[in-house]
């Protein structure tokens, strides 16, 4: 099970352990995190927007164009550390990733 | 626990189950949960409250989200039975499709349908959704007026459905024939649970050969994709669970997107300005069904079964209890909602609305179901210049008359007569 590092919007740290497979959306919504999540899953909204941790880059699954185009049309786009944690399945390699979960747009 | 009024009954008062709004207004006046002594229920018509139930997993199953009002198939023992719920799952009535489950087997589900729904998806589907529409419009334009929900948008969205599990041309007259043979709603007085299904069945011998064909002979096309879809821990579903998913497509998917294609049409053949604004601002659309959806959803309730001993705000609900979420109710919330009964365009995070749920159970067509009704009213704008009701059937402006079905899942009008100014 790996563990990921969240630090939530309030700014708190907080450390999770998580089963593999999830996605990583659904592992934060689970956990009680402070994510709308409102599409469900369908890579169409933009809530379950976090920043990852540029040393975690390397783990993370290409960014399909949805998920780009969703992302460049946030307030909190960081190119790099931007997102969609639906499109994230949680591998045993992103044991002890860390994440920002982003703020929400207006 | 405060107690909800005792001489009304949600599940069987033809009234409140045709006009559930001020009865849930007049619950939450007592408070956003109260008890329905008759039931073993509590009812939740408090926003905040409902989000909570939908987003706690851990205490709530959905195991009778279809059939609340079911007899538990055990004796409850202690503050947590999810163990018992378990052992006898298969014994609650409708818990083997994908709204019933729980945790990791709903996810992995799940998992085979958010992929149909991405919009890139959806933006190939698009100029199939055009053609269906455009030639289901052209035809009652040219006749002038339409029972909108069984001419228009039963054919429309189930033509959809099976545009995006790829299912061959050939068959799709076949597949809309038998579903525009129609069924009681679900959640509905009339019919058993398994009548409501029943119009589906017909779809599993053909959806066992496509899987069968396709996995002994992929070829280019989405049912092959579909066919070979992976689990997300990389094992291949048996067949039958992909064919519960699909036929689950069409069932829920089809009258909740037919019924909202009428809830959208009464606003707007009601109130002739905001019609008017939206045919000149097609941008508006979008923001127009977002409100439908908070004020009319085509989905009025949802069920949860208390698992463990928990609270919901600071109400102690005891394991083996039965929870209402009236999403209707808590889209009319006013600790939520300002002025919640008027319909305004644009309101501040409107998207927030409980139409679709919220958390694990979210609908997963919710992408589609916008996309639907916004080619389609796009179409119907096209090609008329006004769009009226008809008096003839529901009565002269300040007498209207509208039938919506006795579900208490589904909030839709059964029929609404519409005329036609053509361009």
């Amino acid at each position: 099970m790996p563990r990921l590092q969240v630090t939530n919007r309030a700014g708190e740290v907080r450390e999770i352990r998580v089963a593999a497979s999830q996605t990583l959306m659904e592992a934060l919504r689970d956990e009680g995190f402070d994510i709308e999540a409102l599409c469900g899953g369908c890579c169409s909204c933009a809530t379950c927007h976090v920043h990852i941790d540029a040393a975690w880059a390397h783990c993370l699954p290409a960014m399909s164009e949805d998920e780009d185009c969703l992302l460049e049309g946030s307030q909190h786009y960081v190119p790099g550390a931007s997102r969609l944690s639906c499109q994230l399945r949680l591998t045993q390699q992103m044991d002890g990733l860390k994440l920002t979960i982003a703020p929400p747009d207006e | 626990m405060l107690q909800a009024p005792n001489d009304i009954d949600f599940f069987t008062d033809y009234e409140v189950l045709k006009d559930p709004y001020r009865y849930w207004d007049e619950l939450r006046s007592i408070a956003p949960i109260v008890e329905l002594k008759s039931r073993n229920m509590v009812i939740v018509t408090g926003f905040r409250e409902a989000v909570e139930v939908l987003r706690n997993t851990e205490d709530f199953s959905s195991v009778n989200s279809v059939v609340p009002t079911q007899s538990l198939p055990f004796t409850p023992e202690g503050d947590d039975i999810w163990a018992q719920v378990e052992a006898h799952r298969d014994d609650f009535e409708m818990s083997s499709i994908l709204v019933a489950f729980d945790g990791a087997r709903h996810a992995a589900a799940r998992s085979l349908m958010t992929v149909l729904f991405t919009p890139t998806r959806l933006k190939a589907n698009q100029d199939y959704m055009k053609e269906v529409a455009g030639g289901l419009v052209a035809e009652v334009v040219a006749r002038g007026e339409c029972e909108v929900v069984r001419d228009v948008a039963v054919p429309y969205v189930t033509m959809v459905i099976a545009d995006i599990l790829g299912i061959p041309e050939e068959d799709r007259e076949t597949f809309r024939r038998e579903i525009d043979k129609g069924g009681p709603s679900v959640g509905s007085m009339e019919g058993s649970p398994e009548d409501q299904f029943a119009s589906f069945m017909f779809m599993i011998p053909y959806f066992m050969r496509y899987i069968e064909e396709r996995r002994a002979n992929p070829q280019e096309d989405v049912l092959t994709e579909f066919a070979n879809a992976k689990y997300p821990d990389g094992s291949l579903p048996d067949p039958f669970d992909l064919v519960a998913n699909a036929t689950f497509l069409f069932g829920a998917g089809q009258d909740t997107s037919a019924k909202l294609l009428g809830n959208s049409m009464r606003f707007l053949t009601e109130d002739l300005e905001l019609q008017r604004r939206l045919r000149e601002d097609r941008s508006l659309i979008p923001a127009f069904l977002e409100e439908v959806l908070r004020l009319e959803g085509s989905t009025k309730s949802t069920h949860r079964l208390a698992v463990r001993k928990t609270r919901i705000g600071d109400v102690e609900i005891p394991a083996g209890k039965t929870v209402i979420v009236a999403l209707g109710g808590a889209n009319r919330d006013p600790a939520r909602w300002e002025d919640p009964w008027s319909f305004q365009l644009k309101r501040p995070g409107i998207k927030e609305h409980l139409a679709f749920g919220r958390g694990a159970h979210t609908c997963v067509g919710n992408p589609l179901a916008r996309a639907e009704i916004r080619v389609l009213l796009d179409l119907l704008f096209d090609q008329t210049s006004e769009i009226t009701l008809s008096e003839k059937h529901h009565g002269p402006a300040g007498k209207r008359k509208f039938e919506y079905e006795p579900s208490f899942i589904i909030r839709g009008l059964q029929e609404l007569y519409i005329e036609f100014k053509p361009k």
